[in-house]
């Protein structure tokens, strides 16, 4: 009985903020298959730590922190390789779901390129997190995350330069 | 280039507020299976322990196969000891398997438990899992030679150098292809550690560790090895 509780209670809330993953897979997936695993890992994910959420954070914080957890240790097993890092133009791909406005497929092909933590320190900027929040999430100091924002910044810069 | 424009346009980009997601969707996932490097490690660890008992049965068959052979009774008892002694390190080995479940999760502390756990406790496992082949090679060679001559022939030069490369070959091949798979994947979340924080004492640490166990590792195997040529030398001679 409780257990059903909490897992409506659980559907309702992700439901509420699924922006949070559709977000999180839009900068680490790369095509419509890969989003598709990205988003039941990071629900999968989810479910197994919602148990110990008690709730000091706002939910939407702690779901950022879980989905991108998740996201980071996402790994490829061999065969499968397409190492963001060497791949040299990710095309967006128009199959997608999202309708997404022009600047925001250039800056989607932009962050592509980017690594992983990078797309994790851009992504929490652009939904305007603090630098203490960002810090908490990836396990770095407050100053750290200042020098890796601006340098993730301007590598962004000169790539959408590039882009456009 | 004027980022904080981009910062603008994503901020109202209305796409990703979409309830493309239903309940059942949410539902449906959360009956699949994870894909996750932890995951892996507990069904790496809980098949080899299967692996194991069907291989501890497979050598209570051959005790029971040469019950009036003193010198196999020792060998087998010796062999099933070994097995128990894994199958419980292996099981208490999944219990610390780095799961999820943190009530905050940190990203380098993920990575980081992930990455040690592999080098500090997986690899020794992969190599144990791997002596099952050799076993499975052991057994199955007493097998045959029950059944084609009804007993253990004293054995020559050429048989135990036929017996042993085919034990090493076994033991190899299943602990290089197992690495390998695993090493290409830790590799990618060791390349995430690198990228958080480069030159750290932390990530200094792991490696120096890393090296250190591959080290002992190596002598470990070259030990297990010779014990089993020295022991089937002693058995068959």
């Amino acid at each position: 009985m409780k257990h059903n509780r909490i897992h409506q209670q659980f559907l309702e809330l992700i439901h509420r903020h699924q922006s949070i993953i559709h977000k999180v897979c839009f900068i680490y997936a790369k095509n419509s298959s890969d989003r598709e695993d990205l988003q039941q890992e990071i629900i999968l994910q989810l479910w197994k730590s919602y148990p110990s959420f008690k709730g000091d954070a706002a939910f939407s914080t702690w779901m950022y922190r879980v989905a991108l957890n998740t996201a980071i240790n996402q790994t490829r097993r061999p065969g499968l390789v397409v190492d963001s890092t060497s791949t040299p133009d990710v095309p967006y791909d128009p199959a997608d779901s999202y309708h997404l406005s022009e600047e925001i497929q250039i800056l989607y092909r932009a962050i592509s390129r980017l690594r992983k933590i990078e797309k994790a320190v851009i992504l929490l900027w652009l939904e305007e997190r603090s630098y203490e929040e960002i810090a908490a999430s990836i396990g770095i100091t407050v100053k750290n995350v200042s020098v890796k924002l601006v340098r993730t910044k301007e590598k962004l810069a000169e790539i959408i330069t590039k882009l456009q | 280039m004027d980022l904080e424009h981009m910062k603008t346009a994503w901020k109202k980009e209305k796409s990703f507020e979409d309830k493309s997601l239903t309940e059942a969707d949410i539902k449906a996932f959360l009956h699949k299976k994870s894909r996750d490097i932890s995951r892996l490690f507990s069904v790496g660890l809980t098949f080899d322990i299967a692996y194991k008992g069907i291989i501890g049965l497979s050598f209570l068959g051959i005790l029971l196969l040469f019950s009036g052979n003193q010198h196999i009774i020792l060998m087998v008892a010796a062999i099933l000891l070994g097995l128990i002694c894994t199958i419980i390190y292996q099981w208490r080995l999944i219990k610390r398997v780095p799961g999820t479940g943190a009530s905050d999760p940190v990203i380098r502390t993920t990575l980081e438990n992930k990455v040690l756990f592999y080098h500090e406790h997986y690899i020794k496992s992969l190599y144990v899992g791997a002596l099952s082949n050799s076993l499975i090679i052991l057994s199955g060679m007493f097998y045959y030679l029950y059944f084609k001559y009804g007993e253990i022939r004293p054995f020559q030069w050429d048989d135990y150098l036929v017996l042993a490369v085919a034990i090493v070959i076994g033991f190899f091949v299943s602990a290089i292809a197992q690495r390998a798979q695993f090493n290409f994947q830790i590799k990618q979340l060791e390349s995430c550690l690198q990228e958080i924080d480069e030159d750290t004492i932390t990530t200094h640490t792991i490696r120096e560790q890393q090296n250190k166990k591959r080290q002992m590792i190596r002598l470990l195997l070259l030990a297990i090895i010779c014990g089993l040529l020295v022991l089937a030398f002693l058995i068959f001679r």
